[in-house]
């Protein structure tokens, strides 16, 4: 996917949750919008999709199932009871009471299909089951936003994760866009490196606190694996004084990255997201819309 | 099958201490804080309390307490190592990996992708000449530490590994066989954020599932998905709001959201400036600052948790 051609991704990660991906997601696109960037965004975050949300909600102009996932199921009349299924299962998915007929727990089942294999009586299939799905809106800010939701509890998000993404980029062919803004999961994952893999700028969101810093610090030991540049956003920065000090001087230092900007403290960010509306246009003059514009300016020069 | 009855084999555990797990759906709503705090004031009630955490993409409690983690036992998986003196090329095992981690060129030894690799050993059982050798792959690493009385279990993800629920899985091994051999009167889990398979993992054996949300439209929005995954699992939930007070906060729509599924706020954590200096300062409010706001709202969470288990002596 990592386009030479084709238009550019920009993804906004963090390693902890919370520390703002989404708030800077939405004014990011809706930035580069105005500029008169022509723009899809896509929310990977497809465990907790909020993208649309800060958005004020879109307007639905397509959906589609995606069924990537794979899951074992069990014919009892076939079944002789011996098993061997339970042993093969490396995931604990697979549950036999005594010499009872074996269960196997769909949550937990990877669709390796092992058990398949290893069962003498052909009593176990693999079928197709459903991972998530994927809804294209236009948003009121005239960009479409691809969005994918996981099923509660599949595996795979990092499949839909990537199919989200090649919805983006036809969406992008379709309305001739050259820039790609994702809004990626937290953590360091399976979806996040589907999201990573691919992008050609990665803007990472922390806090000064101890734990997003440590986070962060994860995120771009696999995002320099992947080799993809990267600048450091700082959010909420006056949470701890003497902590963004050290902060800043460790990106600088040793993560050798630079910092891209750092937006204040400011109620009118919560304003804004209660509001439905991204921070930006809800407040261009508050102090942390004023710092965020700045930081979008930055990154679309740098894109 | 029942879903009642899978349920019940899927909470299946080896030990019989009560579970109290603490999820949340949306990043970033304190589920970290609320697990710490908790186990240090269930400690401070004088209950003997394990801790495990399966954040395994950003594990954080030992850092809550000022702590740094070392010793950590390797987490290993199942890899195979194609014997290329033995392997006939016949691609069976390539057919077998539904991962496409083995990869089959016509009359060539197959290639191994290892990132892809799953280790569920299908490629094993394939390979009819056992040209194939068990290898193994570090998937993360189990640490075992004790801090301030507590037991306390992380389990980490190696950056660049994707498979998270297997660390998950693996740490909770390790938890119970711990457990087995001391005594624990509660254990808590601190789950990853999210409603996918990794928390799926985390919550499973859990008599207790604690939702730690915070009062805007996301924290609405994520804690849906979130009891709607422990509902279907045949937990039972509850739910703690964090950040309570602050203005302009979606209250109302969390309250109506907890009135439909049903289940009650058990607790409500004011915004409290004395919180976040402890968090950045690595020791946890309740030992830092025991009469502050938060610190009480803990308290009684602890109260809570203990009563509704029947832990009381």
């Amino acid at each position: 996917m990592n386009s030479l051609r084709g238009p550019k991704e920009i993804l906004i990660a963090s390693g902890k949750g919370g520390v703002g991906k989404t708030t800077v997601a939405a004014s990011l696109s809706v930035f580069l919008a105005k500029k008169g960037h022509k723009i899809v965004a896509v929310d990977a975050d497809v465990d907790a999709p909020n993208l649309s949300i800060t958005l004020g909600g879109g307007k639905q102009k397509s959906s589609q199932k995606i069924r990537i996932s794979r899951k074992a199921i069990l014919d009892s009349e076939k079944c002789v009871k011996c098993g061997k299924c339970v042993e093969i299962c490396q995931y604990g998915a697979i549950f036999q009471f005594k010499d009872e007929t074996p269960t196997i727990m769909q949550i937990l089942c990877e669709g390796c299909g092992a058990c398949t294999l290893v069962c003498s009586v052909n009593a176990i299939k693999l079928k197709e089951k459903l991972t998530g799905e994927l809804t294209v809106e236009e948003t009121e800010y005239g960009f479409p936003l691809v969005t994918g939701k996981l099923e509660l509890g599949e595996h795979n998000s990092g499949h839909l994760v990537t199919s989200a993404k090649k919805i983006g980029h036809i969406e992008a062919k379709n309305v001739d866009a050259n820039l790609v803004v994702i809004d990626g999961a937290p953590g360091i994952g399976c979806p996040v490196i589907a999201s990573i893999s691919g992008a050609n700028y990665v803007v990472a969101v922390t806090e000064p606190t101890p734990a997003a810093k440590r986070d962060l610090e994860r995120l771009i030991s696999v995002i320099n694996h992947f080799n993809i540049p990267a600048g450091i956003l700082i959010n909420k920065a006056e949470l701890s004084e003497t902590y963004r000090r050290e902060l800043e001087r460790w990106i600088r230092e040793e993560l050798e990255l630079p910092i891209l900007g750092e937006i204040p403290l400011d109620y009118e960010v919560l304003n804004a997201l209660t509001h439905m509306v991204p921070i930006i246009e809800f407040n261009p003059s508050s102090k942390a819309a004023k710092a965020l514009l700045e930081i979008c300016e930055k990154i679309s020069e740098l894109v | 099958m029942k879903m009642a009855e899978i349920s019940k084999f899927f909470h299946e555990k080896p030990v019989s201490t009560p579970i109290v797990a603490i999820t949340g759906g949306k990043g970033g709503t304190g589920k970290t804080s609320v697990a710490v705090n908790l186990a240090v004031a269930l400690k401070m009630k004088r209950k003997n309390v394990m801790l495990i955490d399966v954040d395994v993409d950003g594990p954080n409690d030992a850092l809550l307490f000022g702590m740094k983690l070392k010793d950590g036992e390797n987490v290993e998986f199942f890899k195979p190592i194609i014997n290329v003196e033995e392997c006939v090329k016949c691609g069976k095992c390539a057919e077998a990996c539904l991962e496409n981690a083995l990869v089959y060129v016509k009359e060539q030894i197959p290639i191994f992708f290892e990132e892809l690799c799953s280790g569920c050993e299908a490629c094993l059982l394939a390979c009819s000449i056992n040209a194939i050798n068990r290898g193994y792959k570090i998937l993360g690493k189990v640490y075992v530490s004790e801090v301030d009385g507590i037991k306390l279990l992380t389990g980490e993800l190696k950056p660049t590994e994707a498979r998270s629920p297997l660390v998950v899985m693996k740490t909770k091994e390790k938890a119970y066989e711990t457990a087995k051999k001391e005594i624990f009167d509660i254990i808590l889990v601190d789950t990853a954020p999210g409603v996918h398979n990794p928390v799926v993992r985390a919550l499973q054996g859990a008599n207790l599932v604690l939702a730690v949300t915070e009062p805007t439209p996301l924290g609405a929005h994520d804690l849906s998905r979130i009891l709607n995954l422990v509902n279907r699992l045949r937990s039972s939930a509850n739910v703690v709001l964090n950040r309570a007070n602050i203005k302009g906060g979606f209250k109302d729509v969390i309250y109506n959201i907890c009135q439909k599924f049903n289940v009650n706020i058990v607790s409500e954590i004011p915004f409290d400036e004395k919180l976040l200096k402890a968090y950045v300062g690595g020791i946890p409010v309740v030992n830092r600052f025991p009469d502050s706001p938060s610190s009480k709202s803990f308290f009684k969470l602890a109260d809570f948790i203990i009563k509704e288990l029947g832990v009381s002596e």
